[in-house]
């Protein structure tokens, strides 16, 4: 390993912290070996103290292992660009596949290749259900993006979703959000000429994108929808960040909302 | 309908008779309810005398001429087809409609009745009220208290406002910068929509969106969408390709190996073409001067032929051939026309090689005179 501990490194040392202590467990209550994962269940990874990766991985040869570092990459590369979130279990079946006994050393020279060419790195959203994203590890640079797409658009409709959200206390009702966003031009029933229809882009492919999470309120008839800010959102941007786009878009400080503000700072 | 109904006796099917002799009667136990209700309403805080309420009842009697005046609670099923039965139902339905507007309002302009700045609520709440003293059906009171659930939670909110600290969040005033920072372009407009008093008029430019995204971007650590730049990439197409290079070069050196073939064996032919028909010409003046030994054959007899000028053409120089090489003897006959004949002895040939070498003639003959 590196002697710089780069960010991805840092998050796959703690899984494998993680791994080694449960390992460590089992092999007390069960004094057996380790548990090799079954080649057709790809939900279970096999747990294996450093020691057996290392003895895995000479059984195999640089190159088989560097060719599935480079598909892993790829794979994740080419998955990030709907911007829905990967499942292990889709690596594992997809890419990894026999290699899963190395797997966790893939991974973790995958995140490498991710920072140091990419500037990326993945972070898990969801860890029950090991659900990946990908983020950006660089700070963002005045007039760094050229290509202004559609999806540029979107990221507009989702700030003053998110800003609103968040400076409503964290949570809003479908209601409330769709009468600040006919405020904007935007009106649910009605196709808008840049986002079309715009009520299943807020709420399926932002959901699906876990950058909102929409949840039906119960016992409400009709039913309504409480608005949250989604995993995705957590951890691509933060409550100082949107704030201070409020306070910008304002020309206040971002003192100014004295709750919201402090709330903002204790998250960080 | 007086005698079949007594004032407690909510529950009996009511007759359209006579609704004045009612009158009184629905309206004393109403008073009671109303009162209540409304008391209850407006211990929220707007403190309304309970005196003007009874003048708004009675001045609303002729409205309510037609009601059963029952709990709003119970059921009543009206009998139909009673003479006056048209306009109760007519202005029950105007109140049902009068009550839905305000519900659809009040929901639509929730920022608005929320700003600590305007009294909307309250008005809302007394339009409300005003409604309510119309309402003596179960269907208008259900619509009134679901315009109650809705004031309370919205006062509910209002409350909580007030009470902390917190600079309120104006989503009004936010939605007003962004539109600001978007570019919009306000004009002295007129009647946009019906919601016209609480949107600014203006014209949004079309890249307002992109402008914000533009922004937005920079407070968030988005991955950029990863596309090849020649398109996506498979790791199946290289091969083939390779492959057909290969296979392409291959039959491409075959066939330059069979071009330079081809031209030598066209050279060659050529070549032998020309012998061949040399050949051809002078068997045939031997065979023709085998069957007819005495005479010499006319020249352009022999070299004309009448389907292709062409072909004389060749023929004339094949003909030559013949007579460079002493096979063939071409002489002016008595009227002066070439006729021509083979060299039989082969001394002769030799002997004229050397003689003939140097005569030459020129024949010129245009597609004119052959056509002729």
């Amino acid at each position: 390993m590196a002697g710089r501990r780069l960010p991805a490194a840092e998050i796959w040392g703690r899984f494998n912290g993680c791994w080694r202590h449960w390992m460590s467990q089992r092999k007390r209550s069960r004094g057996s070996g380790l548990t090799q994962g079954d080649d057709e269940d790809f939900s279970v990874v096999p747990t294996q103290s450093p020691s057996q990766v290392q003895r895995n991985l000479e059984s195999r040869s640089q190159e088989e292992i560097n060719r599935k570092v480079t598909e892993l990459v790829q794979f994740l590369l080419v998955k990030d660009q709907k911007k829905i979130p990967i499942k292990r279990v889709d690596i594992l079946k997809k890419v990894i596949r026999e290699y899963k006994d190395v797997y966790s050393e893939i991974v973790n020279r995958a995140g490498r290749t991710l920072q140091q060419v990419f500037g990326l790195q993945m972070v898990e959203i969801d860890t029950k259900h090991h659900i990946y994203i990908l983020t950006s590890t660089l700070p963002r640079v005045e007039g760094e993006n050229l290509k202004q797409d559609i999806q540029t658009a979107k990221l507009g409709l989702l700030i003053v979703i998110l800003s609103f959200i968040f400076m409503k206390g964290n949570s809003a009702k479908d209601s409330a959000v769709w009468e600040f966003l006919r405020r904007l031009r935007v009106h649910p029933g009605e196709k808008h000429e840049v986002f079309g229809d715009v009520k299943k882009l807020v709420m399926e492919e932002f959901v699906r994108q876990k950058y909102l999470e929409i949840t039906p309120i119960p016992l409400t008839d009709p039913p309504e929808f409480n608005f949250q800010w989604g995993p995705r959102a957590a951890k691509e941007t933060s409550k100082k960040d949107i704030l201070s786009f409020v306070a910008k878009m304002q020309k206040k400080e971002p003192s100014f909302w004295i709750s919201q503000y402090n709330e903002a700072k204790a998250n960080t | 309908m007086a005698e079949s109904d007594g004032s407690g006796d909510f529950f009996s099917p009511r007759g359209s008779g006579s609704a004045r002799s009612r009158l009184s009667l629905p309206s004393a136990s109403r008073n009671g309810s109303v009162s209540q209700r409304r008391q209850r309403r407006l211990s929220g805080g707007l403190g309304r005398p309970p005196a003007s309420e009874k003048g708004d009842e009675e001045d609303e009697e002729e409205e309510e001429d037609e009601d059963d005046g029952e709990e709003p609670e119970s059921e009543r099923p009206r009998p139909p087809g009673s003479s006056e039965g048209g306009g109760d139902e007519r202005h029950r339905r105007l109140i049902r409609n009068q009550y839905r507007e305000l519900i659809c309002s009040v929901q639509q302009n929730r920022e608005d009745m929320l700003s600590s700045k305007s009294n909307r609520l309250t008005e809302a709440l007394e339009e409300a009220n005003q409604l309510f003293s119309g309402v003596s059906r179960a269907r208008e009171a259900a619509l009134d208290a679901q315009f109650l659930v809705l004031a309370s939670n919205l006062g509910k909110e209002k409350a909580n406002e007030l009470r902390s600290e917190i600079t309120t969040f104006d989503s009004l005033t936010f939605a007003e910068d962004l539109l600001t920072f978007m570019g919009i372009n306000r004009t002295e407009t007129e009647g946009n929509d019906s919601d016209s008093e609480s949107m600014s008029g203006g014209y949004l430019p079309s890249n307002a969106w992109y402008k914000l995204g533009e922004e937005a971007e920079k407070y968030f650590r988005r991955a950029p969408s990863f596309h090849y730049m020649l398109g996506s990439f498979k790791s199946e197409p290289p091969m083939p390709r390779q492959r057909i290079e290969r296979q392409r070069k291959a039959p491409g050196g075959e066939e330059k190996r069979a071009m330079p073939a081809q031209l030598k064996k066209m050279e060659e032919s050529h070549q032998e073409a020309t012998a061949k028909e040399v050949e051809r010409i002078l068997g045939l003046l031997q065979t023709h001067f085998r069957n007819d030994p005495c005479t010499p054959i006319f020249f352009f007899d022999l070299v004309v032929d009448p389907n292709s000028f062409a072909r004389t053409v060749e023929n004339i120089f094949h003909v030559s051939f013949i007579l460079r090489d002493g096979l063939a003897r071409l002489k002016l006959d008595d009227d002066k026309l070439p006729v021509i004949e083979p060299v039989q002895n082969v001394e002769e040939r030799n002997d004229d090689h050397s003689a003939r070498a140097r005569n030459q003639v020129v024949i010129s003959l245009s597609h004119e005179e052959w056509r002729v």
